[in-house]
């Protein structure tokens, strides 16, 4: 009886630096370590799933983390779980 | 009103005869697919055959927990007849997936967490050419220790599997007075193995290139549409352009419900353009799908001094392995049902989900509530003992009713009749106690094997009662969704039904027949192929499909007959109610007023309806909610015989008693009760996987131990109909409560035979003779069989 703990929100954050440096990667791993809610996604990203207020903090916190050590682009793809209970009383 | 009957107690292999013609709900219904299983001429999702077609295979990771340094597929890439050889880099989309929460590797790019982890993928036009072609690939591994144990997984210090760590879910509930005191207390450590779903038909499927770049996948799975969702979001394409439709399932039991090759076969037909197959052996089945998850379980109950429950405490550690599957719930699962059915006015209960190097853990059938049930059953067991009452007596006295408040928070709704299943199976006569010695060989616990003569057989009988949610919970929108259309063909009226939901073998093809016949009047019935053309229907598990899928299927047909009868009174006027009988609309009356043929006409009536049970809630922090939507019940009674000088086991009789709210199928009620006490019965004494050092140790069902019919008992069998208001004909979902308290009854009875304490299960022999606990005091006297030489039983055990 899976999904109905599915995670509300989930953000897909994939972190590139210049050369070959994978410092802002590791940076941005450590800060998505602490929020509690990070995943590997793959060699360069991560992933943040939970609650949306929660997702949404931590999104900020693991950018920060990563521009600071020198990332030059951040892709970022966050994704709603449409049958979680909050989206429940939303009209699609 | 409510409403109570009862089967017959037929013994498990003498079957009434089941009538042939098409049936309505109530009626006992063969299955369509049943002679055909048994004459082995189903088709399933590996008998899938295209003309063209490749063999896909998976190249997994050998250790449980390591560090990729590189992948070398050049040497697979070259050989004749390999098509194609993919890794990580070549997932389209995301390259992690999750029912629940997203952390599982599509293919494994820097490390993998558990033995048989997908690493690498190929096709090839032979399966010997695509395995060679696996031997080829060349993977250069930095091992690493496995984590394989809970309890260290929680420790501070210990190394993350997951960036935030090896905690994946701690659910905590407060209730009442979390300090409270009690006249008398009992406590124990609980243990439950990793049980396999043990399907029989393994793993298998075929995924079809469109040519415009989206594929069809023929799948044997539970959850089409989460199926779909979540290979489109790997494949990077839009749903649409991934259809999924279901193929022969050879059983499921919540282990079909995460993904398997589900991505992998996909990405190869997309690669190659060309169908793929893909088809697991029994070895990497047993990799290829989660398990139950073990757990370690500390109880604490306190009593009054006349038996009433005063408080429960417990902390559950529950072993999710590498990736979280449905852990989640399971997590939430195992700590609302913590409890047990009785009247607890204050409860703390801890529930953890931890991530290790073991196999991943999920779905199965109990899904949570079997290892609290084994806990909790087995602490009742031992009140009883310490407060000197009959344990019947106390689950009786403590059991719980409607309107009481769960430790959770949810007052239960009606019907809750856990004293009248528990009353029920008390007052079932005893199997007959025959004399032992002199029996036949075949009826001596071991069977054949056992070389006695049955000096040391003796009888015991244990009892459980179980507790379930039905459907899903914590607030997911749970719905399904089916279509119904009636026309007529040939002359004779036709009723369509088209729905995602996954018929894994519980009748679920059968009970939507039953209800189109139900509601529509007509005998033609055509249960489409389960697909996603469709909406959800949802999962199959839960023991949901009847409710939800049910409660859709019904729907639709009214809406279709609301559509019929418009019709009929725009021709006609006001003429009252209205039902369809033989082919004529026909009045309140009993006057034929229209020919249905005339009404439906050369149109189609086709109506889609999504059926949404009501809502449910989250808990809050202190683990307080309407989590749950339908809680069912069932009551076991186990009588076994011990062989104690040899650790033999023969289950005689399992006797129970059932809240199904409506015997939508009798015969169907029957089977899934069967079944049930058969993976009870594999749990209390015999289905485990060995794992060591995060390495499984039993990957076939040579060395996997399962019941066969020759373990099986006579199981006899009393249901209460209670209706429940909230649901489709009042039915309540019925295919996971007789797993669940059948396996602490069986071991119940175990130590009522033996008097040892058996806190572990499956229970092995050296536990029924005590060899776990205590070396005998006086050995064995060495025999014929040469002990003189080969040493002590007891010291044997320690090498």
């Amino acid at each position: 009886m899976p999904g109905y703990e599915r995670a509300e929100v989930t953000a897909e954050l994939t972190v590139r630096s210049p050369e070959d440096k994978n410092e802002a990667f590791d940076a941005a791993k450590r800060s998505a370590g602490e929020t509690g809610l990070a995943r590997d996604a793959g060699p360069e990203a991560l992933m943040l799933a939970g609650g949306r207020v929660e997702v949404l903090e931590a999104v900020g916190k693991v950018l920060e983390a990563a521009l600071e050590a020198g990332a030059r682009e951040v892709n970022m793809k966050v994704e709603a779980e449409a049958d979680a209970d909050s989206f429940n009383s939303i009209d699609p | 009103m409510s409403r109570t009957a009862s089967m017959p107690a037929a013994p498990a292999r003498e079957r009434p005869v089941t009538p042939t013609a098409p049936g309505k709900v109530g009626e006992s219904m063969a299955r369509p697919d049943g002679v055909s299983k048994v004459r082995g001429e189903f088709e399933y999702s590996s008998d899938l055959w295209m003309d063209g077609m490749l063999w896909g295979a998976t190249l997994r990771s050998p250790h449980p927990h390591a560090e990729i340094r590189s992948i070398d597929t050049s040497d697979a890439e070259s050989m004749p007849g390999v098509h194609a050889v993919l890794t990580h880099e070549d997932v389209p989309g995301r390259k992690v997936y999750g029912m629940e929460i997203p952390d599982q590797p599509v293919l494994a790019w820097d490390t993998v967490r558990y033995q048989g982890e997908a690493v690498a993928i190929v096709a090839a036009d032979h399966p010997e050419t695509a395995r060679l072609a696996l031997a080829s690939i060349r993977v250069d591994y930095e091992i690493l220790e496995p984590l394989a144990d809970a309890e260290d997984a929680m420790k501070d210090g210990t190394p993350k599997l997951h960036l935030s760590g090896n905690m994946l879910r701690h659910v905590k509930i407060k209730h009442g007075d979390p300090e409270a005191t009690a006249d008398v207390v009992v406590s124990g450590e609980y243990e439950i193995g990793m049980q396999d779903q043990a399907f029989l038909g393994p793993e298998s499927g075929l995924a079809v290139p469109d040519g415009e770049g989206g594929v069809d996948l023929h799948i044997s799975t539970q959850w089409l549409h989460v199926d779909r969702d979540q290979v489109a979001e790997s494949l990077d394409l839009p749903p649409e352009m991934v259809r999924l439709t279901l193929s022969g399932v050879g059983g499921a039991f919540g282990g079909r419900e995460d993904l398997s090759m589900q991505i992998h076969s996909c990405m190869l037909a997309l690669h190659t353009e060309r169908p793929i197959k893909m088809v697991y052996n029994r070895e990497e089945s047993f990799y290829g799908h989660v398990h139950r998850h073990p757990a370690k379980m500390s109880f604490e109950h306190g009593a009054t001094k006349d038996g009433h429950l005063v408080y429960v405490r417990a902390r559950l550690v529950l072993d999710g392995g590498a990736y979280a599957s449905s852990s989640m719930a399971v997590c939430l699962n195992a700590a609302t049902f913590a409890g047990g059915p009785y009247k607890v006015p204050n409860a703390a209960i801890d529930s953890y989900l931890v991530y290790t190097n073991n196999p991943p853990c999920g779905a199965m059938r109990g899904f949570g509530a079997v290892q609290a049930c084994f806990a909790h059953e087995s602490q009742m067991d031992k009140l009883a003992a310490a407060l000197g009452v009959d344990p019947l007596d106390l689950r009786i006295k403590n059991a719980i009713e409607a309107g009481d408040t769960l430790p959770f928070g949810q007052k239960l709704p009606a019907p809750a009749p856990v004293e009248e299943i528990l009353r029920r199976v008390k007052a079932m006569p005893m199997p007959e106690a025959t004399e032992v010695m002199g029996r036949d060989v075949r009826e001596l616990p071991g069977g054949v094997s056992n070389v006695t003569h049955g000096e040391g057989v003796r009888r015991g009988v244990g009892y459980a009662v179980s507790i379930k949610n039905i459907g899903f919970s914590a607030g997911f929108d749970d719905y399904s969704t089916a279509r119904v259309t009636l026309s007529f063909e040939d002359g004779e009226p036709l009723v369509r039904v088209h729905t995602a939901a996954a018929e894994v073998g519980q009748g679920l093809v059968t009970l939507q027949a039953q209800i189109a016949r139900t509601e529509l009047g007509v005998e033609r019935v055509a249960v489409l192929q389960a697909d996603t053309e469709v909406g959800s229907a949802g999962s199959t598990s839960a023991s949901r499909q009847s409710y939800v899928t049910g409660g859709a299927v019904k729907a639709a047909c009214e809406a279709v007959r609301d559509r019929l009868f418009e019709r009929v009174r725009e021709a006609l006027g006001d003429v009252g109610d209205l039902v369809i009988e033989n082919g004529f609309v026909v009045s309140e009356s009993g006057e034929r007023i229209s020919v249905l043929e005339d009404v439906v006409g050369a149109d189609e009536i086709d109506e889609t309806v999504e059926f949404h049970h009501k809502e449910t809630y989250p808990p809050d922090e202190d683990g307080q909610g309407d989590v749950h939507l339908q809680y069912a019940f069932a009551a076991h009674r186990a009588v076994v015989e011990v062989d104690v000088e040899l650790g033999l086991v023969r289950v005689v009789e399992v006797a129970t008693a059932q809240d199904v709210g409506k015997i939508m199928n009798p015969q169907a009620l029957e089977g899934q009760v069967e079944g049930g006490v058969a993976q009870g019965l594999g749990l209390a004494l015999m289905e485990e996987i060995q794992v060591k050092e995060g390495k499984v140790q039993n990957a076939s069902f040579t060395d996997y131990l399962l019941p066969t019919i020759l373990d099986m008992p006579s199981v006899k069998m009393e249901f209460l109909e209670l209706a429940d208001p909230d649901a489709p004909y009042g039915l309540k979902g019925v295919g996971e409560p007789p797993t669940i308290s059948s396996t602490p009854a069986i071991v119940a009875a175990l130590r009522d035979a033996t008097g040892r304490e058996l806190r572990r299960v499956p229970v092995r022999p050296e536990q029924l003779v005590g060899l776990t606990e205590h070396p005998p005091n006086e050995p064995p006297q060495p025999g014929s069989a040469g002990y003189a030489d080969i040493g002590r039983l007891d010291k044997r055990l320690e090498q």
